[in-house]
């Protein structure tokens, strides 16, 4: 980019102006109004979050009030450590499973297509039908559970949703079904880019397939790998749907995950002060990862330009 | 006769058309309307404000009633929206003290002529009364009324424990449970998941063992009633009730273990009356189940009061302002309040109806003479879990300690009790 600038003849024309009106038109209109939209209103809910407001919002100034209420309040505390657990555990775990289901895929098999668009198939459905439905499969009473025990497995045992220790983990393992086959995509696409040459050489030197992977194709995944974590983080961070059909942060809170505290706070208590409180909070959560990344990008783009 | 019409005859004639409209509406006879929205949009709550509708539009009336389906937070999400847009409902669902509350933010018509017109007053029971003019004035309407502890016992299950003695206090109900258990029910207590029904077993249990511990603890928050030994009673009792529950349940609705309550499968359940509409709309007979007060330890019935009202917003458009008269005088009229509660199970706000006819069942002639004796004993409460003790905030507080330790059976009851008092602390 700035490359070209600098190399720029002084000014355009005004005709080429003119003719690419039409483009600038289509990029910064809707940049500029989802920006102010959404700039306006994380400024709003920041203003909020310092306001003695309830039912509707009020002015007023009650500094921090909303944010050590939240903060010490039983909920949030639940929802942090959950946060914590199920972000890592989803995030490893989805890693994981796309990456071993690109590497299968990528060993040039028959019927590729078909099984990729079947990995790739619970990305087209709604959280909401996620976890309806995976809440009845979990559900010791009707799902699979059940059906060990009617096909004469009396003592199988596959409660986690109603167990208070394990139900965080019903959610982890419905998200990553849902999400596996993205980050499926991405490393398929990553492993198919891969120099050709790079391999030929590999294989010249005598290299097997698993050393070929270790040492020559994942490395040059890494870029990839790092896109997935934040895409999958910030998603982590933000669930809300997923839980909401699934366990509704139950049993009793052992479920909670902010964004729910927040909807809790605002929409079930009528206490919209202190669930703005709870949005700006999760709002600096998402920042602690998207800011490092985007450090780490511009990094990047220094480097490829100076290179 | 020959019609003779002249041209200066047509033309007065026509104007005295085009003003009729215009004169009418001077006279104040315009067309009533009413805009309106509650959660009720399906089961036998839907069908009592459809039928309701009906009637409004038999009185003449345009009736554009918007359901908002789901718990009545929902409902309540869609009224903040309208009111912060200055486009309020002429009239919605409210209940309890949120109606004092969401008074202050928006406008409401004063009721006091249209009450006092109908001599309405002095047919609803004193406490009730309170919630609905929060200002002295009257802005809201109480519709039907639902006590919260009702027990409903499954004849199969019954007959499984040998048992047809309706249980009093709570060390009956307790018996009975272990009669059924050894009797071959397999759950002794029919349960849902959800927050309102945890929230429930606690304050049947709480208003059954003390109705004043309850009064002071849970409607005025008194600290010392709070750190009470009535309170840990209340938690030891709702863990041997959660202890008879499915726990395969989780969050799911009271109403999906109905058929196995019914087959005996599970024996008892606390629930509110609006579960006779709920199981009478699913087709199962009287004859299946029975319902009588929830357990007293002191032998008088208690009644957790749960009542739905209409609040009135106001309007200036003088279509929604004959409406809303209208709706006034029809929510107070006995014949509607028999329609409406003979639908959804509950029964009626006005004391002085007379429930020995047909159409009502023992059930609700139970209820009613529940309340009757109940507000002479001064045992009349009202319900957290419903939302009619206190504002949704402090509810929520109190309900996060109470489902927790329905579903966490490591928690002791004086550690919940401790629990109940902080969090309560934290929402003031």
């Amino acid at each position: 980019m700035t490359i070209a600038v600098s190399t720029g003849p002084g000014r355009p024309a005004t005709s080429d102006r003119v003719r690419r009106l039409p483009e600038y038109l289509a990029i910064w209109v809707p940049l500029l109004l989802s920006a102010a939209h959404l700039i306006a209103f994380s400024l709003w809910t920041i203003w909020i979050s310092f306001t003695p407001s309830t039912l509707i919002p009020v002015t007023g100034w009650v500094g921090l009030r909303n944010y050590s209420a939240v903060a010490a309040s039983r909920n949030w505390q639940i929802a942090l450590d959950n946060l914590l657990l199920f972000g890592s555990a989803f995030v490893l775990l989805s890693l994981a499973t796309g990456l071993i289901l690109a590497i299968l895929l990528d060993q040039r098999i028959r019927g590729e297509n078909v099984l990729r668009s079947i990995f790739l198939y619970p990305l087209a459905v709604s959280f909401v039908v996620t976890g309806t439905v995976w809440s009845w499969l979990l559900n010791p009473g009707l799902g699979i559970q059940k059906l060990v025990h009617d096909l004469g497995w009396t003592s199988f045992r596959f409660d986690w949703l109603i167990d208070r220790d394990m139900a965080i983990w019903t959610i982890v393992i419905a998200a990553i079904w849902q999400s596996s086959g993205f980050a499926m995509a991405l490393f398929l696409a990553g492993l198919r880019s891969v120099d050709a040459d790079l391999i030929k050489a590999a294989q010249i030197d005598g290299a097997g397939p698993v050393r070929m992977y270790r040492r020559v194709i994942l490395p040059t995944l890494w870029p990839i790998t790092i896109t997935v974590i934040v895409i999958q983080l910030q998603f982590a961070i933000s669930t809300f749907d997923l839980v909401r059909a699934l366990t509704n942060g139950g049993p009793g809170i052992a479920t909670q995950l902010p964004a729910l505290v927040v909807y809790d706070l605002m929409f079930q208590r009528s206490l919209l002060g202190r669930g703005a409180a709870a949005a700006v909070l999760m709002l600096l959560l998402l920042l602690a990862v998207l800011l490092p990344y985007a450090a780490w990008r511009y990094v990047q783009r220094r480097r490829a330009i100076h290179a | 006769m020959p019609i003779t019409t002249t041209r200066r005859r047509l033309l007065a004639g026509s104007a005295a058309a085009l003003a009729l409209p215009a004169f009418a509406r001077a006279q104040g006879a315009v067309k009533p309307r009413l805009t309106a929205i509650s959660q009720w949009s399906a089961g036998s709550d839907g069908a009592a404000i459809t039928a309701l509708g009906k009637k409004f539009e038999e009185k003449g009336g345009t009736w554009q009633h918007s359901p908002v389906p789901g718990f009545t937070t929902e409902m309540m999400n869609k009224l903040r929206a309208q009111i912060i847009a200055g486009d309020p409902p002429a009239c919605s669902q409210l209940k309890g003290p949120e109606i004092a509350a969401w008074s202050k933010i928006a406008p409401t018509v004063d009721l006091d002529a249209v009450v006092a017109a109908a001599g309405y007053e002095k047919v609803v029971a004193p406490d009730l009364a309170k919630l609905h003019k929060p200002g002295g004035k009257w802005i809201a309407l109480p519709l039907q009324i639902y006590s919260t502890n009702m027990l409903f016992l499954s004849k199969r299950a019954m007959d499984k424990a040998k048992a047809d003695k309706i249980p009093v206090t709570w060390a009956d109900f307790n018996d009975l449970a272990e009669k059924m258990k050894s009797g071959g029910v397999a759950y002794p207590v029919a349960n849902g998941g959800t927050r309102p029904d945890d929230g429930q077993k606690f304050e049947a249990a709480l208003a059954g063992i003390s109705p004043i511990s309850y009064r002071a603890a849970i409607m005025n928050l008194e600290k010392k009633a709070l750190e009470g030994p009535e309170i840990k009673a209340a938690f030891a009792q709702v863990r041997k009730i959660a202890d008879w529950m499915d726990p395969n349940v989780g969050a799911q609705h009271f109403s999906t273990n109905l058929k196995r309550f019914v087959d005996g499968d599970m024996g008892m359940m606390i629930m509110g009356g609006w579960a006779q509409g709920v199981l009478r709309n699913a087709g199962f007979k009287f004859d299946d189940f029975m319902i009588a007060p929830g357990p007293s330890d002191n032998g008088k019935p208690v009644f957790l009061l749960n009542a739905d009202a209409f609040i009135f917003w106001q309007r200036k458009e003088p279509d929604l302002q004959a409406g809303q008269t209208l709706m006034a005088q029809l929510v107070m009229d006995p014949a509607i309040q028999t329609m409406y509660s003979q639908i959804t199970g509950s029964i009626p706000v006005r004391t002085d109806v007379d429930l020995s006819g047909e159409g009502w069942s023992d059930g609700q002639r139970r209820t009613a003479a529940a309340l009757k004796d109940s507000i002479a004993s001064n045992q009349a409460v009202l319900s957290l879990a419903h939302n009619m003790a206190q504002e949704n905030g402090m509810t929520a507080a109190m309900i996060d300690v109470i489902t927790e330790y329905v579903k966490n059976k490591t928690i002791k009851p004086e550690q919940a009790a401790t629990r109940l008092a902080e969090a309560v602390e934290g929402a003031r």
